[in-house]
């Protein structure tokens, strides 16, 4: 599949999508390892170890689409992520300790136990929290694009979302809104094809999320989700429109969910010839070759980079499980404002 | 200060906050050219311009969900739900969202949500309703119920100024027939203060919205019985002032809970089990309670009139209470 | 190294069991962390479990094909120097369905029943309604008996009202407390003998002593009580609202404790030759309990002010007719007053509480026709008496300290 936009109105761009310089395309790389590695443990180890509580949502297979959205953003840009986008928390600055002690219910984790696996934010990081009922977060994206916009900074808001949650009223309202009122927001779609066990065609009669786009008024474009570079062009577009106040974008990452719902499902309704085919377009390795190609990077680079990665989150595991849980009255605190 | 009535003292209160702090802004449908449709908002995109006061689509859940996220950049945003009747299409973000934030990961969100509610204007099903317990049920919000315009000043002013979600239900049968002075200093009235209405001896009548003036006319009735009616308008119901309540149930020992809105799992129910467990040695006679039957609005006037409690309800239970 | 439990883990909220299916090491097995270590099968998925720590598999505890519930420990990793453990049984740890366990012997009692109300009168006692429990609590207060008033009140079907209880209270109807009905004897003859309880011995002891030790006197006063009964009046209410109900005492007990520091020979006691003067103002209160009588005492009663009495008072009378005072609040008293005037008596001669050199005693409080200013006034009158010991105090140190008492008490003002 390749880069194809939809709407023909959208701002006129280089024919060949950009490339980022090869310091970003090195930390691109190191995110999305990061989060495949995280993700593998939490999964595969830490959960099958009775080690975490409640439930585990992964987005193996998609880690293109949450780090090349978010790798160039800036500090003061606010990034609103679903539940597949464990990169787009990293790069924002939440650590590996937080997040694991998320996982475990341990006081330390980003809601010191009173919400659990994906559901982190933090207003110093400019990250917010999504609650379940997914697709809310888009009006609420609109709202702070528009308080950018009513403040005339040329901050911008980066709103992700699965194909499930486009079928939700919120999502439409949250649209509409954010396009009526210019807002400068980047509506980023993981398309991985399944909300849990329902296909595609079983969630929306149109073929591509993006074909929505102009019922909203705004540009929309597909990408190959699994091309973090083909994502990362699409996405630095999208912002360069957004904050020249040209109002929000849709970008449909096209992927697939290599993984059950949840840790729970084996995802036995998916063909596994999908699994197959998607194995081959793995993400990771497709930029990995891209670098060694380009003698960005060799393969002992590759394997140095890992084995970094690996000890890094053996740490935060070691200090994670020894992490606290929280106080039974923790339970009462914080419902409302409190004074110190 | 000439008499200010009940919807012009919202409308002083919305300007002299967005006077006072830049962050405080209008959004809802109708409320920017317009002027809303009670005129709630009139002058005000006049004066603050239209980056302030938003004219937005019909779309309840994404004009809260935008609230929301303006808050969390540190704004203060006023959310207009056109009839009190409609906040149940923002019922997700409004509970699941806002109510939550700060107690999942430490982000207070300081939204308004005004709602015109109540019925005795003839508005049938989706133009009358009094759905305050659906948020009085959710932790993590703050319902106020003003019924003067003092109050409707004073608590839209610290509604505002709060750094956690209220949701301001003005009674739109008080709109024009509410007035009295108003002073023209700043003030405000502190959520969570019941305001007594009446002193009394005999028993008490704990209630709110407009309500109150049917409280009140039937005390004056009632003093010809030789019955000394106390009378408290909670002002607030979540949080609701509890010493207040035990307080007034102590002095009287005998109490009426009057609300318009519709008997089971309204706040008479809450009020009556906290009185028990906390007063029950003070109690001279059962608790008695006065509120509209389990239906929805009707719309016709003589089945309105049936629905909505009224003086002679609370003349009828007041003289048994009295006898008991 | 520590053994480490392997559990049967949780695979998806609703989950409650798993069957192990397959054993990947056996015991003796050398295995690395997050190596796989068994497969396992939920309802939702089968998964492949790896091991949470490196060592060698020490112990298997659950078969292939057996189902266990989640959390239960299903082998033991170590360092391979601990033999297997004689178990044979899997250990369960606490097993997430709701199965019942070897309950604990069943309490022999049911569910601790409510604490039993106060007796409440029923509809028979009080006439068609039950009392409502405002007018139940102001009846106890004031120990008025229900039954008396049953089914004439002004409420529906003769209830007893609010209104009606506070007129009865406030015309002093029926505010003696019950006095307890004697117990009839059983005779088997023509006398029974019946030993004598404890404390009936160590009543009969420390009177006898007392008499035999201290040159008993007594000495009355009438004192005018209108301002202290106005007083406690003004004050209920106030008191009532920090908790503690004031009775007339305190007052007594407050002009008692000024009189004694202004005569502190009155606090003191004798030891051989020597006087013991006492720094401490203690005040012994006595309270009659079912067949006989108990002094908790108020310490340091000077620093109190006349709430902090009232409370102390209370408390320990409360205590007192429960049994839950310490043997600490019924010793080292310096002055005691006791209350002859309970059951309606003019006033009384009380013996002296060793080794104290006087005792007060209270009549009981009527409104009687006095002469004030050569005209005729109906006043709350009440006779103070004060029993001394001669050996230390003489009639005329008695008299003032209760000229003084009186003073206080007529010209109170708060």
């Amino acid at each position: 599949m390749n880069a194809k936009t939809v709407d023909p109105h959208s701002l006129a761009m280089a024919q060949r999508p950009a490339l980022p310089p090869r310091e970003t395309q090195l930390k691109i790389l190191y995110y999305m390892k990061v989060v495949r590695e995280l993700e593998n443990r939490i999964e595969r180890k830490l959960y099958r170890q009775g080690k975490i509580v409640g439930g585990v949502y992964v987005g193996r297979g998609q880690e293109a689409i949450a780090v090349g959205s978010c790798i160039d953003l800036r500090s003061d840009d606010v990034v609103c992520p679903s539940h597949r986008d464990m990169g787009a928390f990293l790069i924002r600055g939440m650590s590996l300790r937080t997040i694991l002690a998320q996982y475990m219910g341990k006081k330390t984790g980003a809601t010191k136990g009173k919400d659990s696996n994906m559901h982190m934010g933090s207003l110093e990081h400019n990250l917010i929290a999504f609650i379940s009922m997914l697709g809310d977060n888009v009006p609420v994206a609109a709202g702070i694009g528009l308080s950018f916009k009513m403040r005339g900074q040329d901050r911008v808001v980066v709103c992700s979302f699965g194909d499930g949650a486009t079928s939700r009223g919120d999502w439409h309202e949250g649209l509409n809104m954010a396009s009526v009122l210019k807002c400068p927001v980047i509506f980023i779609c993981n398309n991985n094809q399944y909300a849990y066990s329902t296909p595609l065609e079983r969630q929306m009669a149109v073929e591509n999320v993006a074909d929505r786009a102009p019922a909203y008024g705004m540009p929309g474009e597909i990408v190959d989700g699994n091309d973090v570079l083909a994502v990362w062009d699409a996405s630095r577009r999208a912002i360069e429109r957004a904050r020249g106040g040209h109002g929000p974008s849709l970008v449909e990452c096209k992927t697939f969910r290599m993984t059950g719902h949840s840790a729970h499902d084996d995802a036995g309704y998916v063909p596994a010839e999908l699994f197959e085919y998607w194995e081959t377009r793995d993400p990771i390795r497709r930029l990995e070759r891209t670098l060694v190609q380009q003698n960005m990077l060799s393969d002992a680079g590759i394997a140095e980079m890992q084995q970094g990665i690996h000890t890094e989150i053996d740490e935060a595991i070691a200090i994670a499980e020894q992490d606290p849980y929280p106080e039974p009255e923790d339970c009462l605190r914080d419902v409302y404002f409190e004074k110190e | 200060m000439a008499l200010t009535t009940y919807v012009e003292a919202i409308r002083q209160g919305i300007a002299e906050e967005m006077e006072r702090d830049d962050n405080v802004f209008v959004l809802g449908e109708d409320v920017g050219i317009y002027g809303g449709a009670f005129k709630v908002t009139t002058g005000l995109m006049e004066k603050f311009g239209e980056t302030r006061v938003i004219d937005t689509p019909i779309s309840e859940s994404a004009i809260v969900g935008a609230a929301i996220g303006a808050a969390m950049m540190g704004l203060r945003p006023i959310a207009e739900m056109q009839f009190a009747d409609f906040i149940s299409c923002a019922f997700d973000q409004i509970t699941n969202f806002a109510a939550k934030c700060r107690y999942r990961w430490g982000a207070g969100i300081p939204i308004v949500v005004r709602a015109p509610s109540g019925g005795g204007i003839h508005g049938g099903p989706f133009h009358s309703q009094n759905p305050e317990m659906h948020f009085v049920h959710t932790p993590g919000l703050k319902v106020v119920c003003p019924s003067t315009a003092y109050d409707a000043k004073g608590l839209l002013k610290a509604a505002i100024r709060d750094p956690d979600p209220v949701i301001y239900f003005e009674h739109k049968y008080l709109y024009r027939r509410i007035k009295e002075e108003l002073p023209s200093d700043d003030f405000i009235v502190p959520i969570g203060k019941a305001a007594l209405r009446r002193a009394g001896s005999d028993m008490s009548i704990i209630t709110y919205g407009a309500m109150v003036y049917v409280a009140l006319d039937a005390a004056k009735e009632l003093e010809k019985d030789g019955i000394d009616v106390e009378v408290l308008d909670l002002r607030s119901l979540l949080p609701f002032d509890r010493e207040a309540v035990l307080e007034t149930v102590k002095k009287t020992n005998k109490v009426i809970l009057l609300h318009e809105d519709t008997r089971t799992g309204g706040f008479a129910g809450e009020l009556a089990a906290l009185i028990s467990e906390e007063a029950f040695d003070y109690l001279d006679g059962p608790i008695r309670r006065i509120t509209a039957p389990d239906t929805p609005v009707p719309f016709s006037p003589p089945m309105e009139e049936f629905f909505l409690p009224k003086i002679s309800d609370v003349l009828r239970v007041a003289r048994e209470l009295r006898a008991y | 190294m520590a053994e480490t439990k392997v559990i049967m883990p949780q695979m998806g909220e609703s989950i409650f069991e798993g069957t192990l299916t397959k054993w990947l090491k056996k015991p003796g097995d050398k295995v690395e962390r997050d190596e796989a270590l068994f497969e396992i099968s939920t309802d939702k998925v089968d998964s492949e479990i790896p091991s949470p720590v490196a060592g060698i598999l020490q112990e298997v505890l659950v078969k292939e094909g057996q189902t266990v519930q989640i959390n239960t420990v299903v082998a033991i990793i170590g360092d391979g120097s601990s033999a297997p453990s004689a178990k044979a049984a899997p250990e369960k740890s606490e097993p997430a369905a709701e199965k019942p366990q070897d309950a604990p012997a069943p309490k022999a009692s049911a569910p601790a029943p409510a604490p039993p109300a106060p007796a409440a009168p029923t509809a028979e006692e009080t006439g068609g309604r039950p009392t409502s429990p405002l007018v139940r609590r102001i009846a106890k207060e004031h120990g008025i008996d229900l039954a008396t008033l049953a089914g004439k009140g002004t409420g529906i079907e003769g209830r007893v009202t609010k209104n009606d209880i506070l007129k009865v209270v406030e015309t002093g109807g029926a505010k003696k407390p019950a006095a307890p009905a004697p117990s009839p004897i059983a005779f088997s003859g023509e006398v029974e003998r019946v030993p004598m309880t404890a404390m009936r011995k160590s009543i009969a002891e420390h009177m006898m002593a007392s008499r035999g030790t201290s040159a008993h006197v007594t000495t009355f006063f009438e004192v005018d009580c209108s301002r202290i009964v106005a007083g406690r009046e003004k004050l209920k209410a106030e008191f009532e609202h920090s908790g503690v109900k004031l009775t007339i005492t305190p007052f007594f007990v407050q002009a008692a404790v000024r009189a004694l520091r202004k005569f502190p020979i009155v606090n003191a006691s004798i030891d051989g030759d020597s006087i013991v003067y006492k720094r401490d103002i203690n005040v012994g209160i006595a309270v009659s309990l079912d067949g006989g009588l108990i002094v908790p005492v108020v310490k340091n009663a000077a620093e109190k002010n006349l709430l902090g009495l009232a409370h102390a008072i209370n408390d320990l009378g409360e205590r007192a007719r429960t049994k839950k005072l310490s043997p600490d609040e019924v010793k080292d008293g310096t002055f005691t007053i006791t209350n002859p005037g309970i059951y309606g008596a003019l006033t009384g001669t009380p013996i002296i509480n060793q080794p104290q050199v006087a005792i007060m005693g209270m009549g009981g409080i009527k409104k009687r026709a006095v002469v004030i200013d050569d005209a005729i006034a109906i006043r709350s009158m009440i006779v103070l008496s004060l029993s001394f010991d001669h050996r230390l105090i003489d009639g005329a140190v008695a008299d003032q300290f209760m000229a003084d008492i009186q003073k206080q008490l007529e010209n109170w003002q708060g």
